[in-house]
């Protein structure tokens, strides 16, 4: 049954097949039920022939999760995909420059576009990296940037992700697996390819080194295996040709970082790392993390490592200064905004906070430096006492929690292992970047698999989709 | 390369080979008790020594449980706690080779994986009970999948050489382990008896033969009646045969020189002298000579050698941490 008010991808309201994806539906729809069920079983075995998984390895015989794949693509016509890729590349423009301004001359809090306070207080801003100018100015190497599609189909920004953005790989397997399955459908489809994105991504590192190419060594830093996006780590350092190191590989001395290689020490000079800020670097950050490497922080200070992404990113995204993008648009690119936002009430104004506080069962609220679903309200739902224990978090914390309206998340047809039936969805397109930003034409379609749930995340039961971006029509 | 990266390459192929070994002896060992008479406690016991959990095994289970055929089986094939047993090695390998994806790639990721997955599936439970020589024979086969795509797909450059490095020590050590096993078999004045004079043993010969892989190609080399010497001297000295312990450690120095040669900075030559002094014995002294002198004192030096090499090998290259003059 579709959900009342929801946009849906492929069906129009009167349930039939929107004409701008009607070739490749009626070409899956052709397959039958008989083949559509084998092939979905061929997708499971691949990846678990692939070894493609997540989540965590808890003992010594492992617990490593499939990523629940969804074998219906989400489709985007050419023309919808080149609207959201200008305002992507608008939006990441805009978020460089003001990480460049905020831990540089900050004109944009003296000249009181944003307020200083709310930046200062944000867990993300990291006050030691003052002056401290990255490679090429670049801050936003790689951004993987959460959007929603409303009930009048127009996309919305919900969430940035200029920190380190995870689920590319997911991209790149998932479309592997469905030319496998699908392949008369690709064949007849025009779908664009994303082959292209671990290229990019090493053109972009290489780019910004501090020595010449092919005298310099570039690499992946992961946690280690037990990390749930350890299969991401290792994927993109295979597809980039690259090394993929462990913090315990590197160590720094003399302001430079060097791996330890059979042949003695190396020197390293991009390091596209996959650890938080505050892992980093134990003599600068949380003097308690082995994930760490001593350092470091000198290093790239001085200039001689490049790190993707840069240092301090956090600040941007912090869910209090989200609302404020439009304005760092409006203010350092002297554009209009191409891509809305959702309408965020900032619990640190008291203003904002009163109408938080009497509307909280109708509202979603969200901490402000959470991801992953965690840390969340969503008040439509929740019970009296969750209630009641959220408002005295927000009264004791007013500076910790954001406020957005509950937006209906569009469906998408989706396989249940019984039937076809609408389910939520949102799309995490990814962007690279090495001063001029390019937009991988595809995207991770994440899918809230139960019936009716708003929660697509897949820690919390959410599945994935590939993403069809449609060729533009040469009209 | 990456120390720990070329440490997890050496140690994939070393626990590849082990499982691969432990197949195959396991298989042939029980084939062999099929049709030939040994006393007891010659049945599984030599397995255990082989793989060195002889006293292991005797404190886990008691001093007799090595009468039980299966129980071996079960421990040498299943045993979590057992770090040869063949569900131990493939989890390590597995585990080595998923540190390292985008060192071995998508194609060998995929077939290591394939038998880490096999074995984990009820199904092959059933078939170890149902087929046991079609499930030895089923890892065999998969390690040797996995031994051609890593050859046909991998770049043959520094990882490629530590993993060879790694198989060919761990397959010497086998080879020689496998001969000490039996070495009361080739006692003195028994040398030159030929299998002729003792059919009652050759079987026992074949089967030590067949769990190195080396039945057809021992019949193909050896000249007249076979006799126990042949058989010992083919083991460790004949240079053609792929699992013979000078062929071994030969190709291992090799390698050891291809990872030198890479390098810049050449550092010391220990490594490669201690391989061959280990083997120069095997390499000159007459066969004769060795099952006068004793060939079980012969393996024991040899293994320790080996041993010494592998720590050699971990010290030198993977374990390096921060030189001091950079620290």
């Amino acid at each position: 049954m579709p959900y009342p008010s929801a946009y849906d991808e492929l069906f129009a309201a009167d349930g039939s097949v929107r004409p701008e994806v009607e070739g490749p539906i009626r070409l899956l729809d052709k397959l039958g039920r008989a083949q559509f069920k084998a092939r979905q079983r061929l997708a499971d075995s691949a990846f678990l022939k692939g070894g493609i998984t997540f989540s965590v390895y808890s003992d010594q015989r492992g617990t490593e999760k499939l990523m629940p794949f969804d074998p219906i693509p989400r489709l985007v016509t050419g023309d919808v995909w080149a609207r959201l890729s200008r305002g992507l590349v608008q939006r990441i423009r805009a978020l460089d420059a003001f990480l460049g301004d905020v831990y540089g001359k900050q004109r944009i809090l003296s000249e009181k576009r944003i307020p200083r306070d709310i930046v200062e207080a944000s867990a993300g801003y990291r006050k030691q990296l003052a002056g401290i100018v990255p490679r090429g100015r670049v801050f936003v190497h790689v951004a993987g940037v959460d959007l929603i599609r409303g009930p009048d189909g127009s996309f919305a920004v919900l969430e940035d992700n200029v920190r380190t953005p995870s689920g590319v790989s997911y991209v790149l397997a998932n479309r592997t697996v469905m030319k496998r399955i699908f392949p008369s459908v690709f064949s007849q489809s025009a779908v664009q390819s994303v082959d292209a994105y671990p290229v990019r991504l090493r053109d972009a590192l290489g780019s910004l080194s501090p020595r010449k190419a092919g005298e310099d060594r570039l690499v992946v830093l992961t946690p280690g295996p037990f990390n749930s996006a350890y299969f991401e780590h290792s994927f993109l350092a295979r597809r980039m040709g690259i090394d993929l190191v462990q913090p315990s590989d590197l160590f720094a001395h003399d302001d430079k970082i060097y791996v330890k290689t059979t042949a003695g020490p190396s020197r390293v000079d991009v390091i596209y790392r996959r650890i938080d800020d505050e892992f980093l670097d134990p003599t600068v950050f949380r003097e308690d993390s082995l994930l760490g490497v001593p350092g470091i922080v000198k290093s790239y200070a001085a200039g001689n490592v490049t790190l993707a992404n840069a240092l301090g990113n956090g600040v941007a995204d912090d869910k209090a200064i989200y609302p404020f993008v439009p304005e760092m648009i409006r203010f350092y690119l002297s554009e209009e905004p191409e891509l809305a936002q959702i309408e965020t009430l900032i619990c640190a104004r008291e203003a904002d906070c009163r109408r938080v506080l009497q509307n909280l069962g109708k509202m979603v609220v969200k901490a402000v430096d959470a991801s992953g679903g965690y840390g969340m309200l969503m008040g439509p739902t929740a019970s009296q006492p969750e209630l009641a224990e959220f408002a005295s978090r927000i009264r004791a914390n007013p500076r910790g929690y954001i406020a957005q309206p509950r937006i209906e998340l569009s469906t998408c047809p989706t396989w249940t292992g019984k039937s076809v039936e609408p389910r939520r969805v949102d799309m995490r397109p990814y962007v690279v970047s090495s001063g001029e930003p390019w937009v991988l034409p595809g995207g991770l379609t994440r899918v809230a698999l139960v019936d009716g749930s708003y929660v697509v995340n897949s820690s919390q039961g959410g599945g994935s989709k590939d993403t069809w971006v449609l060729e533009a029509s040469s009209s | 390369m990456i120390s720990r990266v070329a440490e997890s390459c050496f140690w994939l192929h070393r626990y590849l080979e082990r499982a691969e070994c432990v197949a195959r002896m396991l298989g042939v060992n029980r084939l062999f008790l099929l049709d030939v008479t040994v006393t007891p406690e010659d049945r599984w016991l030599p397995l255990l020594t082989v793989s060195g959990e002889q006293s292991r095994f005797a404190s886990l289970f008691g001093d007799s449980a090595h009468l039980d055929g299966e129980l071996v089986q079960d421990y040498l094939t299943w045993n979590c706690d057992n770090p040869v047993s063949i569900a131990t090695c493939i989890h390590w390998a597995r585990e080595n080779a998923r540190q390292i994806r985008e060192v071995v790639g998508l194609e060998m990721w995929e077939t290591i994986n394939a038998v880490w997955q096999w074995l984990q599936n009820t199904r092959t439970r059933k078939l170890y009970y149902s087929d046991r020589d079609g499930f030895f024979r089923h890892v065999r086969d998969t390690v040797s999948t996995v031994h051609g795509v890593c050859h046909d797909t991998l770049l043959h450059d520094e990882p490629f050489d530590f993993m060879r490095l790694g198989m060919l020590l761990e397959r010497a050590g086998q080879t020689a382990r496998a001969l000490d096993a039996r070495h009361h078999m080739f006692g003195g004045d028994a040398a030159d008896i030929s299998a002729a004079d003792a059919p009652a043993e050759t079987a026992q010969w074949m089967a030590l033969l067949r769990s190195c892989s080396a039945q057809d190609p021992f019949a193909r080399w050896v000249r007249g009646a076979p006799t126990r010497a042949d058989i010992v001297k083919f083991l460790l000295k004949e240079e053609s045969f792929p699992r013979s312990v000078l062929h071994c450690i030969d190709r291992a120095s090799n390698f050891l020189g291809r990872i030198r040669s890479r390098q810049k900075s050449h550092k010391g030559t220990e490594l490669t002298t201690g391989l061959a002094r280990i083997v120069e014995p095997l390499r000159y002294k007459p066969i004769t000579t060795i099952l006068e002198e004793g060939l079980h004192d012969e393996l024991t030096r040899f293994i320790s050698g080996l041993a010494e090499v592998n720590e050699g090998v971990g010290s030198e290259f993977f374990g390096p941490g921060v030189p001091e003059e950079l620290a």
